[in-house]
């Protein structure tokens, strides 16, 4: 190196009252000269340094974020939401490739005859369902001992977790949906059963376990198609218009008591 | 101090790292961050987003110290990723920093480096870059000096890319008639 910054320079440029073209000039040579950056190092205080090292060895321990993590930051979503939204065991994507599974075998069945639509009907409800289960709670859950500590309500979590979940699955039902033999009503029939469903177990689990509640609901939903079809004329008779009305009322309903009932998941601890 | 008492070169260090050791990034942790803190200060007037940035560039560099493609100096490389950190980090908000005053006016001569735009002599380049409005020298040096696109470069100086483009044309124009 034919040339270095001389020492009073240095320290004029480290105070940051050097004018701007000489600084130019000193940053394009910092670049490329080690021991005038050994020299300029001096000027910066050991604190900051030292702080910033504490500072980048507490994210190196920190895990790294995933993709999903990423893409809702990109999104402009908090790190703390994204971090816990994105421990979501329904949000990953191992989950999505079973239901991408489940949804293909429905509706290569739905396509061999009406047996197959009812069946699809059947199951397309229980994929949210199931998805909201599975989205919360201690059995399943690696991050509930971290949620439940987390400086944000449980309740809060658990409705932007189930909301994600719901938005998610349904728009995986939707695909397949587009998929059946007929485009007519059934194509759209499952879309209040699940949104019932979904906040039917979010519900229920204000007072029982989650699981014991999913388990309750796919029992009484399964329940009430086979009885459907079996003691009515018509087919589909657990789609048509007043189960319709019946789903949506539930829906309501649940909604009133998970307003009123929303203390349940932030005190319930270790169940 | 553990700088000085390790020999091997910053290419050996990222090496090192590699396969973990936390040493070797120490070492280059205390030989990069102080020029590094400098040099974003004077692009950004928040200590804060300053130092977070500082830190974004090693924790990218532990991450993945074989992005290094074993050319070229390692400082420039870690420059390049602190800068386009610091513009990620300008959206949230951060202003630039204010041109500082021009003090030192009468501060020994640097000689030549390699670019001759910042080659500044006490010939007509130094005093034409001199003469630049703040606004045009902040363009200039966010794109000549740091190697950001027109895109980054409004980013970090919260300007609309257009005027990034204008300002640059000016700023050439100006410099070619009084260089001329």
């Amino acid at each position: 190196m034919s040339w270095h910054g001389d020492p009073a320079l240095m320290e004029t440029y480290a105070l940051g009252i050097l004018d701007e073209v000489h600084s130019s000039s000193i940053e394009a040579h910092l670049l490329r000269c080690e021991r005038c950056r050994e020299a300029i190092a001096r000027h910066v205080g050991r604190d900051r340094i030292e702080g910033m090292w504490a500072a980048i060895e507490e994210r190196l321990d920190i895990a790294p974020q995933g993709m999903v993590e990423r893409l809702l930051g990109r999104l402009g979503m908090p790190d703390h939401v994204a971090r816990l939204l994105a421990a979501t065991p329904s949000l990953r994507l191992s989950w999505f490739g079973a239901v991408a599974i489940a949804l293909a075998f429905a509706t290569v069945a739905a396509r061999a005859g009406s047996v197959g639509v009812l069946q699809f009907l059947v199951v397309a409800p229980l994929i949210p369902l199931a998805g909201i289960a599975v989205a919360y709670g201690p059995r399943v859950d690696p991050t509930y001992e971290v949620g439940l500590a987390a400086p944000m309500r449980s309740f809060r979590l658990l409705m932007i977790r189930a909301l994600a979940v719901l938005i998610t699955s349904m728009a995986l039902v939707g695909i397949a949906a587009i998929a059946l033999p007929h485009l007519d009503w059934t194509a759209a029939a499952w879309l209040l059963p699940s949104i019932a469903l979904s906040l039917g177990n979010l519900a229920l689990s204000s007072y029982w376990s989650p699981q014991r509640a999913t388990v309750g609901l796919v029992a009484a939903w399964t329940l009430a198609v086979v009885l459907g079809e079996r003691f009515s004329s018509v087919p589909y008779a657990a789609f048509r218009a007043a189960p319709q009305a019946a789903f949506a009322m539930i829906a309501v309903a649940s909604i009133v008591v998970l307003a009123r009932r929303r203390e349940a998941f932030d005190t319930r601890r270790g169940r | 101090m553990e700088r000085g008492a390790d020999a091997r070169d910053d290419g050996a260090l990222l090496e090192a790292i590699g396969d973990g050791d936390r040493e070797a990034f120490r070492v280059l942790y205390e030989r990069h961050a102080p020029w590094m803190l400098l040099r974003l200060r004077r692009r950004c007037a928040d200590p804060n987003v300053v130092e977070e940035t500082v830190q974004d560039v090693f924790v990218a560099v532990w991450r993945r110290p074989g992005a290094y493609r074993g050319t070229g100096d390692v400082a420039a490389w870690m420059w390049g990723i602190a800068i386009r950190r610091l513009v990620d980090r300008m959206r949230w908000g951060a202003r630039r920093a204010i041109a500082p005053a021009r003090l030192g006016r009468s501060q020994p001569v640097l000689s030549a480096e390699e670019q001759v735009l910042l080659g500044v002599e006490h010939g007509d380049l130094a005093g034409a870059l001199n003469r630049l409005s703040p606004e045009l020298r902040a363009v200039l040096e966010a794109t000549v000096l740091d190697g950001l696109t027109t895109r980054e470069a409004a980013r970090l100086l919260g300007i609309p890319q257009g005027t990034v483009k204008t300002r640059l044309m000016r700023a050439r124009e100006q410099l070619r008639e009084e260089l001329a």
